[in-house]
């Protein structure tokens, strides 16, 4: 017993370095190139002022609190956006699968919808919406709309219709069907979706923000640029990865405590 | 009780599929009393799973009538409980989650349906695993929370679908046992579907042998055995050999030109 466990925490351990030590490599050669001036500044400033060692590095920026204040517009942005393009999404997703006319309405739409590249529609969003939150979450939602919707149809389809005959033949009504039977057992899929959504929620409110400002990482990244400060511009990119990674991380604690029976 | 009784007149179902009629049930009538246990035998593909899902309510019939106890059927209704041969548990929920299902429909509260479903699950030997989901289990066992889960809400009527046909010998031989018991203490009409012969006449009152597609009945045989005796005993007496030989001869007569294709 004691042996196996202690060469599988050294497996474990080795496998871990080995994961991560091209990173590291990667960083400490960052490091090393931008500090030996082989770089210009302004395209890639060393890792540590990034971090630390300047007035907008991560770490000033963070402690004086712009970083806070600005992540949590863009994450309050995406996250209004995706919950509303979630709740949409589900419905019209799992009703046009359950439902003729519901799919003959919307599946040429989602046809036609999926594809566009909705990043496109940010000016026409600013015609008809203005610059502020609204118009922002407006394209969020639009955008995050397509991915749940779809992978909400998907999954509602494929549900095993012996299950829905077993439900059926024990007193569930039609009315009922969806959301005792149908919807739990496509929430797999369903939850795919947002995940995939997810990602895409950061990236519309991030550029919409460089583009129409109001406040957000985004405003602060392109602000970076405008005043020739390169290290405020990474120092928001940092912020948002840590934020689109810990929000990922947050849906897959979701995902595996709802979906503790897959 | 005299309930569960299903009379079949005149069925026809014809399958329609991309503008392709596919005709699967042909003129099949039917008398099943109650508490009789039936099995249906036929070759691959003559329409047996379509004739049970047919009185389960799931299909609609193309011609001729089904009823149960002389009220023509519509639709699924809690008086047949069908056990699939997939299975069919819901994954989300637990072994107890599943044989309540029913129960929760009926609107029985929560104490009651806890302890009615103990009951079944005891009886299916699982306890211990109530808190498991389906994932968890093997095939025989969710075969027997599948069972479990239907006898729990009461229906009088048992259509099964091949339901040991995914499990190996001694475990099927074991379940068997066991729906005899339940069959004799629960007085439930039985529909069973397998293409196994052995099962069929060691299993039932009456087999109906169907016709090759499109199916229709063919002949039924009485299975005419004291069933108080072991298996052993029962499989090894002339009188059910013969019995045996005469439902194989009549499914072998249908099956014979599709097996020199
Ligand atoms: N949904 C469907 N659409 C069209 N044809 C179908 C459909 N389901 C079954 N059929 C056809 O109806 C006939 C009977 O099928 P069924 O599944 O009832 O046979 P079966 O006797 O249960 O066969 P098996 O012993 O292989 O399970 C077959 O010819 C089959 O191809
Ligand atoms: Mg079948």
């Amino acid at each position: 017993m004691d042996v196996g466990s202690a060469t599988f925490d050294r497996s474990s351990l080795v496998s871990f370095a080995k994961g991560t030590v091209s990173l590291a490599v990667v960083l400490v050669l960052w490091e090393v190139v931008t500090q030996l001036g082989m770089i210009h500044y302004y395209f890639l400033p060393p890792l540590s002022d990034i971090l630390f060692a300047t007035d907008s590095s991560f770490v000033a920026l963070t402690a004086d609190g712009t970083l806070i204040y600005h992540g949590y517009l863009t994450v309050r942005r995406a996250l209004v956006g995706l919950v509303i393009a979630t709740v949409l999404g589900i419905a019209v997703g799992v009703l046009s699968a359950r439902s003729k006319i519901m799919s003959w309405f919307w599946d040429p739409i989602i046809e036609v919808g999926y594809p566009v590249p909705v990043i496109a529609l940010v000016p026409v969003f600013i015609f008809w919406f203005g610059t502020g939150d609204v118009s922002k979450i407006a394209l969020v939602t639009l955008g995050c709309f397509w991915p749940v919707a779809i992978n909400a149809r998907n999954a509602t389809r494929e549900v095993d219709e012996n299950l829905i005959w077993s439900a059926r033949m024990m007193g569930t009504s039609d009315r009922e069907l969806l959301r005792r039977v149908v919807v739990p057992a496509a929430a797999p899929g369903i939850i795919s979706g947002l995940q995939i959504a997810l990602p895409i929620s950061l990236i519309i409110t991030f550029v919409f923000e460089m583009v129409a400002g109001g406040g957000g990482l985004g405003h602060i990244e392109i602000q970076g640029v405008r005043s020739f400060d390169s290290v405020q511009v990474y120092a928001s990119l940092i912020a948002i990865m840590i934020l689109g990674f810990a929000l990922d991380r947050a849906l897959r604690i979701l995902r595996h405590r709802l979906l503790a029976w897959t | 009780m005299v309930e569960g009784h299903v009379t079949i007149s005149n069925l026809e179902k014809v399958y329609e599929s991309g503008g392709e009629r596919t005709k699967a049930i042909d003129d099949l009538s039917l008398e099943v009393p109650s508490g009789e246990f039936l099995s249906v035998v036929g070759p691959s593909g003559c329409g047996k799973s379509t004739l049970l899902y047919l009185i389960a309510g799931f299909l609609d019939e193309s011609a001729g009538t089904i009823a149960v106890d002389d009220v023509p059927i519509d639709g699924p209704g809690t008086d047949r409980g069908v056990v699939f041969q997939d299975y069919a548990l819901f994954p989300w929920r637990t072994v107890m989650g599943n044989v309540t299902y029913g129960l929760e429909q009926k609107g029985v509260d929560k104490k009651e349906r806890q302890d009615t479903a103990q009951k079944f699950i005891n009886m299916m030997d699982l306890d211990g695993f109530e808190d498991k989901y389906p994932k968890e289990l093997s095939g025989g066992m969710k075969q027997r929370v599948a069972l479990a889960r239907t006898l729990a809400y009461d229906p009088k009527i048992l259509l099964m679908d091949e339901p040991f046909g995914a499990l190996d010998q001694p475990l099927r031989e074991a379940l068997q046992d066991h729906l005899l018991d339940i069959w004799r203490d629960l007085e439930k009409t039985v529909i069973f579907i397998t293409h196994d012969v052995e099962e069929a006449v060691y299993l039932s009152e009456r087999v109906m042998i169907m016709t090759r597609h499109p199916g229709t009945k063919k002949t039924a045989v009485e299975i005419d055995v004291d069933r108080t005796q072991p298996r052993e005993d029962i499989i090894m007496s002339d009188e059910y050999t013969a019995m045996k030989n005469d439902v194989w001869q009549s499914l072998r007569e249908e099956t014979k030109p599709q097996a020199q294709l």
